[in-house]
């Protein structure tokens, strides 16, 4: 008797879920959606150019939780501002830690090869503790040094976006310890022998970006070469 | 033992029935393709519904590209083409979008057939604006002292619009890769006069509908491709871009099929709006910005063409079709709260189809729409016909508002206010992609409605309420 009651509660279930199933009302979040439908809110101007840092800011700005945090972080280029597809791989890579420059490992999503080497390059990480909608959380972050005072400054980026004057504009830009976060490093750690080695001898992150890292910026061909690079250098 | 186990059966069959889901409905639709007489392979895009003839009944248009245009009429069963002129007919322009309205207030609506021989920029052929003189088709365009400004870049849809409500109608051109144009009677001449009403931007223009979005006057709302949507606030008689503000640029997708809709059934007019392989958009206005909604399945990318939505079954809530080319039709029911149903069909799914172009009207009068859906672009195929099968005893009423002029009051919006909701539909000034619908706002009516009665905004902004005393029947309601 009791297995038929088992069964019938079963069915019920099943129906009620298959009744509804067809009904567009699902609550899961599609992070991509949500950048592409406010990508005109981060960019009025519609200039992205090395304005990862827009999308840090935008994505740390609304009012969610951790997991949502981690998720909206891995669609977008800290180096260029392009947008990812979703389910991109990321490129496992190293940086320093500003202070300490002990190597920080972790998973860099990207929009192109060379902005692997950019990043790894140019930026440093920090740790950065945040209070999300699920308690206070604490991961490494890339950042670059304070632009705004470069005569060089990059034209093609949108130094409104960046910059009030020579200091950092903090209202379109996330400000920590002086300096610019453009980015998230997913799973950061401090760096194992091995890790350190793999970095090395992979063919992106070791043989490219060693190519690339030691070619005059005016031959760079790839990737946002020389506009993320004056900004950040 | 034996006797509750049967008895447990009983109740699971009767469950089966109560919570038996749509998807095993099956035949949404009934397909009367064959009423169309002459139905060949070609490549046909927009389509329109006007009184092509004169004759006191609604025809479709049916453009087509390196094909003729064809105007259906229903006659005895069948849908037949009735006009063999060759300024109409026209096959050798290559015809995409096209929309009707009264340019010269004499009631009759002309006809724009935007022509485009060439993806983006400047094109060899320009468009057409068909006017009935007698019984012979005219190009007006053709007319000396027209021929100023011709349209001489590519487009794709075009939409009419009673800008200052006097019934007076101009045509927005949504031209790819030049500048937008805007035709209009001035002086008896025809002009185009984007540049003074700030509608002359460049842009990869897709589709464009026109209607009481965000003030009393008419509106207009274009879904442009790589580049920003443009959202134009009428501001007496001009326009002003407020996409940025009211956050429907959509920036990153392509726009393609779009149409007003009472999403909320609350009474006024919101967008739905497909992107090309993007996420297709229901824009509901909460405080002065627009915010979709739209959630899967209802917003997957597809490789949307024409959206419609209409009460193709007769039950109170509007259906939202999807045309995609060389991908299967959707179809969704409009459900209370703004949810949407996908309505799994069988027939209309068309699979294999390249579906260029679609709209709606009651094209044999018995107060059920019919859906024309039009095939082309990369494969030649026939039109499809199809009409959705309707409970005979489902209700409707159908509102035919003509302005002033005698014309239809495309742009005016029509509510219908009962017991069970509040519900509004725009006279169709153009819209889907390419194409535009009947000026009538077609409701089915729900179980247990009742106090029904019908407000009409007219393109001035003017409103009049009438009560509804009987159903199954049109209602013509002529502008004071």
């Amino acid at each position: 008797m009791n297995f038929s009651k088992t069964i019938f509660k079963f069915i019920i279930i099943f129906f009620f879920t298959l009744s509804f199933s067809n009904i567009s009302n699902s609550e899961e979040k599609n992070y991509y959606k949500d950048l592409i439908t406010d990508w005109s809110r981060i960019f009025p101007d519609s200039n992205r150019n090395a304005a990862g840092p827009k999308f840090f800011k935008y994505i740390i700005d609304k009012d969610i939780n951790y997991k949502d945090f981690i998720e909206y972080n891995k669609l977008y280029c800290a180096v260029s501002g392009s947008l990812i597809d979703p389910n991109s791989d990321p490129d496992f890579l190293f940086i320093s830690e500003r202070g300490t420059k002990n190597k920080i490992c972790g998973n860099y999503y990207k929009c192109c090869i060379p902005c692997s080497c950019d990043i790894m390059k140019y930026s440093e990480v920090e740790r950065m503790k945040y209070k999300f909608k699920d308690g206070i959380k604490e991961f490494f972050v890339f950042t670059i040094k304070n632009p705004c005072n470069k005569e060089d400054f990059p034209n093609r980026v949108n130094k409104d976006y960046f910059c009030v004057g020579e200091k950092i504009n903090n209202k379109q830009v996330y400000d920590l310890n002086g300096r610019i976060v453009i980015g998230l490093l997913h799973n950061g750690k401090s760096c194992k022998k091995d890790e350190i080695d793999f970095v090395k001898s992979h063919e992106i992150t070791g043989r490219f970006c060693e190519f690339r890292n030691n070619t005059p910026i005016e031959n760079l061909e790839a990737g946002m070469g020389d506009i993320f690079i004056k900004l950040a250098r | 033992m034996k006797i509750k186990i049967i008895s447990y059966l009983k109740k699971l069959v009767v469950l089966f029935f109560l919570l038996i889901p749509n998807n095993l409905n099956a035949d949404f639709f009934e397909d009367i393709t064959s009423q169309i007489v002459e139905n060949p392979k070609r490549l046909s895009y927009g389509v329109s519904v006007t009184d092509v003839n004169q004759d006191g009944n609604f025809d479709f248009i049916v453009t087509g590209f390196g094909y003729l245009n064809l105007a259906l009429s229903y006659k005895n069963g069948k849908l037949i083409n009735i006009v063999n002129q060759k300024k109409f007919s026209d096959e050798f322009r290559r015809t995409i979008g096209v929309a009707a309205c009264d340019m010269d207030k004499d009631g009759y609506e002309e006809i724009y057939f935007l022509n485009t021989d060439t993806y983006s920029g400047t094109k060899k052929y320009s468009d057409r604006l068909i006017d009935l003189d007698g019984g012979n088709f005219i190009d007006l365009f053709e007319i000396k002292k027209n021929q100023k400004d011709l349209n001489l870049t590519a487009g794709r849809s075009v939409a009419c619009v009673d800008r200052k409500g006097d019934g007076k109608y101009g045509v927005y051109v949504a031209n790819y890769g030049g500048p937008t144009r805007y035709y209009e009677y001035d002086k008896k001449i025809i002009v185009d006069k984007s540049v003074e009403l700030n509608l002359a931007k460049i842009t990869g223009g897709r589709a464009v509908v026109a209607g009481h979005i965000i003030s009393d006057k008419i509106d207009i709302f274009a879904a442009n491709e790589r580049g920003a949507n443009f959202l134009y606030k009428n501001n007496r008689g001009k326009f002003l871009d407020v996409a940025y503000e009211y956050r429907v640029q959509d920036i990153r997708q392509n726009g393609r099929g779009t149409a007003l809709s009472d999403i909320y059934y609350r009474g006024r007019l919101d967008i739905l709006n497909g992107n090309w392989r993007g996420f297709h958009r229901a824009y509901v206005l909460k405080d002065n910005i627009f915010e979709d909604i739209a959630k899967p399945p209802f917003d997957e990318p597809s490789r949307i063409r024409t959206i419609i939505s209409a009460d193709l079954d007769n039950d109170g809530y509007d259906e939202v079709f999807l045309n995609n080319i060389g991908e299967p039709n959707k179809l969704f029911k409009i459900l209370d709260d703004g949810l949407l149903q996908q309505i799994p069909i069988d027939v209309g799914l068309e699979p294999d189809g390249y579906g260029t172009g679609a709209a709606v009207a009651d094209i044999d009068n018995d107060g059920i729409l019919e859906l024309l859906v039009s095939h082309g672009e990369s494969v030649d195929q026939p039109l499809s016909l199809y009409k959705a099968k309707v409970n005979p005893n489902n209700k409707y009423i159908r509102i035919k508002p003509l302005n002033k002029h005698g014309a239809p009051a495309r742009g005016a919006t029509v509510t219908l206010i009962s017991n069970l909701r509040k519900h509004s539909k725009t006279i169709d000034s153009g819209s889907g992609y390419l194409c535009q619908m009947e000026p009538v706002a077609h409701y089915g009516i729900r179980k247990n409605e009742e106090d029904i009665k019908i407000q009409i905004k007219w393109t001035n902004g003017k409103v009049k309420t009438v009560s509804i005393n009987e159903l199954n029947q049109t209602i013509t309601l002529k502008q004071e």
